[in-house]
């Protein structure tokens, strides 16, 4: 049987999630044994775009339009594009100054008089362009989940991730409850699970690195957060680092 | 059988210590974070005998949070073994073993559930009397019978009771360490003030319901954290190698995905989710219908973010009128 093509690419990101595959030391080798891997500008000395692949793995926001030239080419050439991380799936960091300041300003602060050269937009997700087939979240993805994506896609079918909030794992690993006992901002109850609660088990609140859980209660979490003594500014400052599209009136 | 016996405080550490002999002693103990947690007892000077409540109860014991149970390679399939160790679990309150007693008929009526029955067959219970606090709303039990052995506490010591033959010979090992009692009066099993509530009450239009719709973050720390919820979630992935498992997972009433189901959901939005927790934890699903399956632990009204607690529902002094929703 032909093995599987792969791409893994990245639109405007930090190319953390494309490097999610190195990390996995000891697949690698039953990875490469069972895909070519056909692009991987960040694995490859001559990276040469295919006409066809059977999976696309790509990251980052929409940005550019090259980032957007780029998308259409993976969508069109891939059978399975996959949004990869929390930028392509949420619009991530990039997007984080989406609502709060115009873009005009934001390029003028980083690059100063080039500002009006650069092609630039707000960064967004790829469902603002295209349909994707699945998606792994995590800024940067969790290792197991890249691996069950892979396990599922040679078995011809698509993973089934959990869609619980972060706060599932966090009780059930038996930690401190960071909001509740330290008045911690932590964003669990709206966050999509599967990292096993890895930052409150450090104490470390959560983030909210994997974007939205699934019918977030988001206005609730928010009162809950202000009647805390946290302040609005605060508040959307930090839910907005990963993901800046909340709707802060939705309950369901 | 009923043998009892009294322990002085000062034997306590000794008793435990002979309590090894029957397995690798567990027991409640506070995590650095200060969490209270049942873990081994490596050091007697883990154990936190005046503990209210675990975050998590015994049932992890039974019911581990992520279950590998079966693995398939090649066309053939296997079911791995739950690689359970003879455990006493020491200290456990009587609401915790009214749970425990629940979980036994969910998952040893038969069809019995392999894994369950193969941890259950390993883990001694040894229970302890407590002092309700705040949270918890149970019926004050004087003790409980659904361990092998209970200690309630007196003035300078424990009336030691067994209530298995595992619990009788404990007892027997640590005959050095004891000295006779009366035996304790009989023990009535009703920890939680609840009772079974009618399923109507479950469909009511009171606008409580909506309230905690609206309130409710659906974090899932109640059921998480709840000694008798034991709903599941099964999932299966496949390996780089053709091989694959398939494990389950705590699931929980107050996630979307619960009802779901090809082409639909049973239990679309928040309310209808607060309602199948209310008709599953005080109605009873048959064959436990008309069985309430809290125990007044209090870890529900405790480890909520927004203060739901379901009891208020109940509270109420006339039925509503049942069917609008």
């Amino acid at each position: 049987m032909k093995k599987p093509s792969l791409a893994i690419a990245g639109l405007t990101a930090c190319s953390g999630c494309q490097l999610t595959l190195f990390n996995c030391e000891d697949e690698l080798r039953e990875i490469l044994e069972r895909f070519e891997v056909a692009y991987f500008p960040m694995g490859q000395s001559d990276p040469d775009p295919k006409r066809h692949y059977d999976v696309a793995l790509v990251e980052g926001a929409v940005s550019t339009p090259g980032d957007l030239s780029a998308l259409f080419h993976f969508r069109n050439a891939s059978r399975l594009l996959i949004a990869f991380g929390t930028c392509a799936l949420h619009g991530g960091i990039a997007a984080q100054k989406n609502r709060s300041t115009p873009r005009p300003a934001l390029l003028r602060e980083v690059y100063g008089d080039r500002a009006p050269q650069l092609e630039s937009f707000p960064p967004a997700p790829f469902k603002n362009f295209v349909s994707v087939d699945a998606a792994i979240t995590g800024c940067p993805p969790e290792k197991g989940d890249l691996l069950r994506l892979l396990g599922a896609v040679l078995a011809g079918t698509l993973p089934a991730f959990p869609s619980y909030p972060v706060c599932l794992e966090c009780r059930s690993r038996e930690n401190l409850c960071l909001l509740l006992e330290r008045n911690q901002l932590c964003l669990g109850p709206v966050i999509q699970g599967g990292c096993n609660a890895r930052c409150p088990a450090t104490g470390i609140p959560c983030e909210g690195c994997r974007g939205p859980v699934e019918e977030a209660n988001v206005a609730q979490e928010l009162e809950l957060l202000l009647t805390r003594g946290f302040s609005r500014e605060e508040i959307e400052r930090r839910m907005s680092r990963f993901t800046v599209e909340w709707d802060y009136g939705q309950r369901s | 059988m009923e043998i009892s016996a009294y322990l002085a405080n000062d034997n306590l550490p000794q008793f435990l210590d002979t309590l090894r002999a029957f397995g690798t002693l567990h027991g409640p103990t506070l995590s650095e974070s200060g969490v209270s947690l049942f873990a081994p007892l490596t050091s007697l000077d883990r154990l936190d005998l005046g503990y209210r409540r675990t975050q998590i109860p015994p049932k992890k014991y039974l019911f581990p949070f992520r279950d590998t149970f079966l693995e398939y390679r090649d066309g053939r399939y296997r079911f791995p073994s739950g690689d359970s160790k003879r455990t006493v679990l020491f200290g456990v309150h009587a609401c915790d073993l009214e749970a425990l007693a629940y979980l036994d008929q969910v998952f040893l009526s038969e069809p019995e559930d392999p894994r369950y029955a193969e941890r259950r067959a390993n883990l001694l219970l040894v229970g302890i009397s407590c002092t309700p606090d705040d949270y918890c709303f149970c019926s004050e039990p004087a003790g409980s019978a659904r361990c092998d052995l209970f200690l309630t506490e007196q003035q300078t010591g424990y009336l030691v009771q067994a209530e298995s033959s595992a619990g009788a010979s404990m007892l027997k090992a640590a005959a050095k360490l004891l000295v006779s009692a009366p035996p304790a009066p009989p023990r009535t099993p009703a920890p939680c003030v609840i009772p079974a509530q009618d399923p109507e009450r479950a469909y009511s239009r009171d606008p409580l319901w909506d309230e905690f719709a609206r309130s409710c973050v659906g974090c899932g720390a109640c059921s998480a954290c709840c000694p008798t919820c034991y709903c599941f979630d099964v999932r299966e992935s496949t390996g780089l190698t053709g091989g694959g498992s398939r494990l389950r997972e705590w699931d929980n009433c107050l996630f979307q995905s619960h009802g779901a189901v090809a082409g639909g959901n049973f239990r679309p939005g928040r309310v209808d989710r607060l309602r199948y927790r209310f008709l599953h934890k005080y109605c009873g699903f048959s064959p436990l219908q008309g069985r309430s399956s809290c125990v007044g632990c209090g870890r529900c009204k405790e480890v909520c973010p927004v203060d739901i607690d379901l009891r208020e529902l109940i509270g109420k002094t006339a039925p509503e009128p049942g069917g609008g929703r």
